[in-house]
């Protein structure tokens, strides 16, 4: 049975802006599905539809095997979540936090001690733990949050952005707990904005831009719909100043083994048929004829090549807060 | 030299106009300068209204008549504090850094403020006066007296806008002014604003005698419910100034202060 | 789930509101201080009023008392409303949404705290209301007194968060007060309702908020009878029962925009 299923998925907006329009997902259990796209493409409305926080106007969604309109609570006694701008209360201590969320879990005060005790100690936030939320920092309060979205065991744990903004260590932190977590069986619904994010957690990519799911696939198969390998090479200058031909020599040897690129700044371009094998046959036709490598880089298409292709703009790009979220939905 | 003064009078318009759109847009803001003296208003013009038949009341036509004055400041007082406020989450927010970085003078910058809350000041003047024109009062005064109050209330406005803006200032920090709002009520309360002082109970009617509110209070009062007597309308233009002069140097003070730890 | 999890929940919850006070220096000062300057304020401006022909009181205090602790309780009901709307504009409401807690112990959570912390100012006031002469109301008019304020509070409470899941912002702050000032005191707050202008004894007639008041003030002004106790009770249950309605389809409805 699927974690996570939607047949038409659909959230309309006041004044008719369709911040999700039609999206179908089908999550397999154990799995870490990883949701990308712009700011205000409709990411943070599918999680908020899927949690519950959002009736959907169109389509339906199954979670942990029950609906969320038909059955929100039951939705909501299975999942764990953890929401953008990860909302703590500075007045409150990390572990009365998580006490606060195993009671709301109707856990008697024993266990939700016991939890509290283990679940700080997992995120290492022991030494933290009867310090006031308002004095930790970004990753703390991260760590916390994901911390109290794990009290009950959610069989599904939903992650709306949850390295944004943070520094690269409290990123490889929350990375490898959710690697964990995932090791332990949880299923996880991540949505990002890096795609360094979603290719090193996420089993599977969605990706969705203006409401629509434009995509779908392993980060590899994606990056292998979008192209091949390529290779860029350039050639030790010659001092006598026989480059052109140099540059015409290597071109016919380069043709023999994949299509050639047109060269760019004294680069040398060719797709490799067969990926990283024909490397050292490359260089070594180029030496037997004389010509002298000077840098080589094997280029390998990576998850933006994909979101360029399949959306017409870069991602990391979609930061800029000039381009803006769409007007009535979301800031995800 | 002339250029100066110019710039900076474009940096109080402008200000002034910035102040006037952010308390409108703020129902937090801008409900405590009509809907909640009005709202006061009706509930004691309804529940003390027949104070009137008291023995020792002055002649009035109505009590409406008598509270219109009390309305009227304390919107202004409220307005003052509001734009203490405005100023304190300005400070808070960085928005003054920046113009405070700005070659104009830093004055200026507080009185682009004082003038949006005078501006404020001489509309709530102008909304009680319809308000009991509309219910029945007849401004004994004339015409002549509506102006007069509209322009009083606008001063008011601005004196007690320099109190909001020192404490804004000297605190840096939204709640603090916030927190001075009972003590607006305690002021109110003891002065003539909402009862005839030799109605009120001891220690408060002694305190309401001497409180400089209470001038302001009867120089609005007078024009409405009697006529223009010299005197009071001195007295009150003298409170006017007193709060004022006051507001404006622990303001100015509060700035030197501010320059001078670098804020 | 057994009700000893419902009532843990909303003593979380409850413990929980209670750090905005507790743990903020300073927070609890001006929700405790208003009520008592706005009844000696009242007093001193207004206080001349029982000599009036026809007011049934001696001391205007005694006559008030109740009125302040009332509007006490309404606005620590109004800031329960508007501190849910920073909890909704900050996002921390949707983490109690997400969890299986049932709505109606999220809002029991709110509403009980209200009705607890309104007890801080009331008490306040009483003891400054006796120390300048008002009437000791014995123990039954104390007790009725003492429910007034709490029910005034879950009143004003369940008001003040159906307007924040309404609205979702801070800036309704003012339409959730002058609400529950409306409500008190477009009754019987200021003078016996024979002394009213006309319109508000009209409003004062069929608002039943004159009823609460009136059971609050008699342990005040006179004697407890149960003939003037009980339509207090109905019309503030009454009241309660009819905004809690509000709040918790506000709760339903969260989900929908």
């Amino acid at each position: 049975m699927a974690a996570i299923s939607t047949e038409e998925l659909a959230r309309e907006f006041e004044g008719g802006i369709k911040a999700v329009d039609g999206v179908e997902l089908e999550v397999a259990e154990g799995e870490i599905y990883g949701f990308l796209g712009p700011n205000g493409a409709g990411k943070t409305t599918t999680v908020r539809m899927l949690v519950t926080l959002l009736q959907p106007t169109g389509g339906r969604a199954v979670v942990a095997g029950h609906d969320v309109m038909e059955d929100p609570a039951a939705v909501r006694r299975r999942i764990g979540v953890a929401l953008q701008e990860a909302a703590l209360d500075p007045l409150m201590t990390g572990r009365e936090l998580i006490q606060l969320q195993a009671t709301l879990h109707a856990m008697p005060r024993s266990k939700g001690r016991e939890l509290s005790d283990a679940l700080l100690e997992r995120v290492g936030l022991t030494q933290a733990a009867d310090r006031r939320v308002g004095t930790y920092s970004g990753g703390m309060r991260r760590r916390l949050d994901l911390a109290s979205a794990l009290v009950h065991s959610p069989s599904v744990l939903f992650l709306d952005e949850p390295t944004t903004g943070l520094d690269p260590v409290s990123r490889q932190a929350i990375w490898e707990e959710v690697e964990r977590l995932n090791g332990e069986g949880t299923t996880v619904f991540l949505t990002t904005q890096y795609l360094e994010e979603a290719d090193q957690l996420a089993d599977r990519v969605g990706i969705i831009t203006s409401g629509k799911l434009v995509a779908e696939g392993t980060p590899a198969a994606l990056k292998a719909e979008v192209g091949r390998p390529h290779l860029e090479l350039s050639l030790v200058q010659d001092a006598l100043g026989q480059d052109r031909d140099a540059h015409a020599h290597a071109e016919q040897i380069l043709a023999r083994f994949g299509k050639a690129m047109p060269s760019r700044d004294g680069l040398l371009m060719v797709e490799l048929e067969r990926g990283a094998a024909e490397v050292g046959p490359i260089v070594r036709a180029l030496d037997e004829a004389g010509l002298a490598v000077e840098s080589l880089d094997l280029v390998r298409p990576t998850l933006d090549d994909v979101f360029v292709a399949k959306t017409g703009q870069h991602l990391e790009g979609s930061e800029d807060p000039a381009a803006g979220p769409e007007p009535g939905a979301e800031a995800g | 030299m002339i250029e100066r003064l110019a710039a900076n009078a474009r940096v109080v318009g402008a200000l002034g106009r910035r102040s006037i759109r952010q308390t409108a847009r703020r129902p937090q803001l801008a409900a405590p300068l009509i809907v909640f003296p009005t709202l006061l208003l009706a509930i004691q013009t309804g529940g003390a209204g027949r104070a009137v038949d008291l023995p020792g009341f002055p002649e009035v036509q109505s009590f409406l008549a008598f509270m219109l004055a009390g309305a009227m400041v304390q919107s202004v007082m409220l307005a003052g504090n509001s734009g203490g406020i405005a100023l304190a989450i300005d400070l808070e927010m960085g928005f003054t850094d920046r113009l405070f970085a700005a070659p104009i003078s830093r004055f200026a910058i507080v009185l682009g403020r004082l003038a949006g809350t005078a501006a404020l000041g001489g509309l709530t003047a102008v909304w009680f006066l319809a308000i009991g024109i509309v219910f029945g009062v007849t401004i004994e005064g004339g015409p002549l007296a509506v102006v007069w109050i509209v322009l009083l209330v606008s001063a008011a406005a601005l004196a007690f806008g320099g109190i909001g803006a020192a404490i804004a200032l000297r605190s840096g920090k939204a709640s603090v002014v916030q927190g001075l709002f009972p003590i607006v009520f305690v002021i109110l309360f003891l002065s003539t604003a909402f009862f005839p002082a030799n109605l009120m109970i001891e220690p408060a009617a002694t305190v309401a005698e001497y409180n400089p509110l209470s001038f302001i209070v009867e120089g609005l009062r007078e024009p409405i419910v009697a006529g223009f007597n010299g005197e009071d309308e001195l007295a009150a233009v003298a409170s006017v100034l007193g709060i004022g002069a006051v507001g404006l140097t622990l303001s100015a003070a509060a700035m030197r202060g501010r320059a001078r730890r670098g804020q | 789930m057994s009700w000893r999890a419902d009532f843990e929940m909303v003593w979380a919850l409850v413990r929980r509101a209670a750090n905005e006070i507790l743990r903020v220096p300073g927070a609890a000062i001006p929700g405790v201080l208003a009520p008592t300057i706005f009844f000696l304020g009242i007093t001193s401006v207004f206080g001349n009023l029982t000599l009036l022909p026809g007011f049934d009181s001696d001391s205007y205090a005694s006559f008030i008392v109740p009125v302040s602790m009332m509007q006490g309780a309404a606005f620590t009901g109004a800031a329960t409303g508007v501190n849910l709307a920073r909890d909704i504009e900050q996002g921390w409401f949707d983490r109690l949404l997400a969890s299986p807690a049932p709505r109606p112990v999220l809002l029991a959570g709110l509403v009980g705290s209200a009705a607890l912390r309104s007890l801080i100012p009331a008490t306040f006031l009483l003891v400054i209301a006796l120390a300048i002469g008002a009437h000791w109301p014995g123990l039954d008019g104390l007790a009725i007194a003492l429910i007034v304020v709490m029910g005034m509070a879950v009143v004003a409470a369940t008001w003040g968060t159906s307007l924040a899941m309404r609205f979702r912002t801070q800036s309704a702050a003012p339409l959730m007060q002058a609400g529950m000032l409306l409500l008190v005191f477009t009754t019987t707050a200021y003078a016996p309702l024979d002394l009213l202008s006309g319109w508000l004894q009209d409003v004062a007639r069929i608002n039943p908020v004159t009823q609460v008041v009136e059971a609050a003030r008699q342990g005040f002004v006179g004697g407890v009878s149960w003939d003037e106790t009980w339509p207090g009770l109905v019309a503030l249950a009454g009241l309660a029962a009819f905004f809690t309605f509000f709040a918790l389809r506000g709760m339903r409805r969260m989900a929908r925009a």
